[in-house]
């Protein structure tokens, strides 16, 4: 199949994902109403008969903005996978692994501990803390190896967010064992959620992640370079240190972000970088904005799996990921494999 | 300093951390020589390469094609000189085209939108042409052999466009026909008079009998640099502390 009917495929499929995911639940909307209700409020038009006035409120300030900071959150991470994946040319790489979940899940149980996410700034506060823990983390772990290591080599990268990681955990682990009326908020914050449907978090995650993807897209032909290894990179005039020093700096922030928001998603940023790269090749201008797309449906549906599967309950988004994600990883490899 | 020098070096020193690996090394390559650098396992031959590719900070004066590498920006120095390392692979599915096209990368300003030119795909097909792997381009880099890896790879480095060509070990892994070709296309390539090459090699007889002047390493320092004719067997002899001509005589024999 050419690339531009795959492009256009996969921009259909994000749009019908986001009118899936809108649609269902407590009462079904179907994909008409929605875009009638969108329509209304935009261009401030009177809506047709058939459709209750509490709609408006129920699809465009509860639905929407969950299900657009499900897509934002799923494009971001998998965007920063992908990064991550070329940087350290490691298909197993992941943005996690500077330090970013355990960072801001550390800073988010600071936040719970101390009684302040009920309080009335709690909704930002939490986010916030959360965002500048993950960002010194990941900045001690890029400047311990630094340190350690001129050339700020990829074992040393790893091994130090690897480090770094599990400290913030066990530390996060005693917080959670000091209180234990706060350890199940801790242990639900860590897996996940999309339950805070609010626009203002839509407003703060959609900009960052156009610019650091944008940004990401400039350099795709140097990760392009990158993934050959490090030594081929600089000989071909990649100025490596700068470059890999600004670039994992953006998958923090990135990461970062959409972490704070939504609490830690694994997988994502894992499965969806290797399954981009089967359709769409290797070569980064075409990987990431795939990676974009593929992320947000992913997660869009996986997060309509959650609230659906088992009313009232909602599963937690992580679980979900993780459960979906697994076995499709699988079938994917195995079955490239074996073309082979 | 002579004006045909393509690569001079001088008083080049540089290693890991504390460790000197080489030692106040000088010596140049004129236009349209092939080098082979000899010498024992752990003298500095794959240490030298990565200095004079950008890959290792050193202290000395290298010029390249006129041009002192000192604070030279890394898009320039990739202009002037190209690396062929021995441990390139990647873990993604790139085509062998979009391989090579990477080499390109000096030559190109990062944009959001960045075009090939014209020249760019010129330089790319010469690439692929020179070195037998047009007929791949459509092929996943994950799925060569060896040989023609390294074929590619070679071909990076000619779409680089480079005056300077270094090759680590660049026969390894080769059998014989892919060696005898791989040497071939980079003969070719120094044919034309504004280009050379500089080779690591552990195979003597193979380096002798592609280059034209040989470096003798011996621990980070040059023991003897000069022509290949006019090489005196009794260096090697000390260099690898043995007989060497004896050994190739009972190595090589059976095909006199």
């Amino acid at each position: 199949m050419r690339t531009g009917v795959k492009t256009g495929l996969l921009f259909l499929t994000a749009f019908a994902a986001l009118l899936l995911g809108i649609g269902v639940g407590s009462v079904y909307v179907p994909p008409g109403d929605i875009l009638a209700l969108a329509a209304g409020r935009m261009f401030d038009l009177p809506l047709p008969d058939h459709i209750p006035a509490s709609y408006s409120a129920m699809v465009l300030d509860m639905r929407l903005p969950r299900v657009l900071l499900a897509f934002l959150t799923g494009a971001a991470l998998a965007v920063c996978g992908a990064v991550m994946q070329s940087l350290l040319q490691n298909p197993l790489a992941s943005p996690f692994g500077l330090g970013v979940s355990s960072g801001a899940g550390l800073g988010a149980a600071f936040v719970i501990v101390l009684g302040l996410a009920s309080v009335g700034l709690g909704t930002f506060l939490l986010p916030a803390v959360s965002l500048m823990f993950a960002l010194g983390t990941v900045f001690f772990v890029l400047l311990l190896a630094a340190k350690l290591d001129r050339r700020m080599s990829n074992v040393t990268v790893i091994l130090v967010g690897m480090v770094i990681s599990l400290f913030c955990n066990a530390v996060m682990s005693l917080l959670a064992t000091g209180s234990p009326a706060h350890a199940q908020r801790i242990q639900l914050w860590q897996l996940g959620s999309f339950s805070m449907r609010e626009w203002s978090a839509v407003w703060a995650l959609g900009p960052v992640t156009v610019l650091v993807g944008l940004y990401f897209l400039r350099h795709a032909g140097e990760l392009d370079v990158m993934t050959f290894g490090e030594e081929q990179a600089m000989s071909m005039g990649v100025d490596l240190r700068r470059v890999k020093g600004r670039l994992m700096t953006a998958v923090a922030v990135l990461t970062g972000t959409a972490v704070a928001f939504v609490g830690i998603i694994g997988f994502v940023d894992l499965i969806v970088p290797h399954i981009a790269r089967r359709f769409f090749g290797a070569a980064h201008r075409r990987t990431l904005p795939a990676c974009a797309l593929l992320g947000g449906i992913f997660l869009v549906l996986c997060d309509l799996a959650a609230r659906t599967l088992t009313p009232p309950h909602e599963i937690p988004i992580g679980s979900i990921t993780a459960l979906l994600g697994a076995p499709f990883f699988l079938y994917l490899f195995f079955a490239g494999r074996r073309d082979n | 300093m002579n004006k045909t020098a393509m690569l001079a070096v001088e008083h080049l020193s540089c290693g890991y951390g504390k460790t000197q690996v080489i030692q106040d090394l000088t010596f140049q390559i004129e236009a349209g020589e092939r080098l082979c650098v000899l010498g024992p396992n752990g003298c500095g031959k794959t240490t030298l390469l990565r200095a004079l590719a950008g890959v290792l900070p050193y202290q000395g004066y290298v010029e390249a094609d006129g041009v002192s590498l000192c604070g030279l920006a890394p898009k320039q120095r990739a202009k002037k000189i190209a690396l062929m390392s021995q441990f390139a692979r990647t873990a993604f599915d790139y085509t062998v085209y979009e391989a090579v096209m990477l080499g390109r990368y000096a030559h190109r300003r990062e944009t959001l939108f960045p075009a090939e030119t014209a020249a760019d795909r010129e330089a790319v097909e010469d690439a692929m042409r020179r070195t037998g792997v047009w007929e791949l381009r459509e092929h996943s880099v994950m799925r060569l052999s060896g040989g023609q890896l390294q074929r590619v790879f070679l071909a990076r480095a000619f779409a680089q466009e480079p005056k300077i060509i270094l090759l680590d070990e660049p026969a390894n892994h080769l059998d014989l026909r892919y060696q005898a070709e791989l040497l071939e296309s980079l003969r070719d390539w120094t044919s034309d008079k504004r280009r050379c090459v500089a080779g690591v090699f552990h195979d003597i007889s193979l380096a002798l009998a592609f280059a034209d002047t040989v470096l003798l390493l011996e621990e980070g320092r040059a023991l003897a640099c000069g022509s290949v004719e006019e090489l005196d067997e009794k260096l090697l002899d000390r260099l690898y502390g043995m007989d060497v001509r004896r050994y190739m005589k009972r190595m090589y024999g059976r095909w006199e």
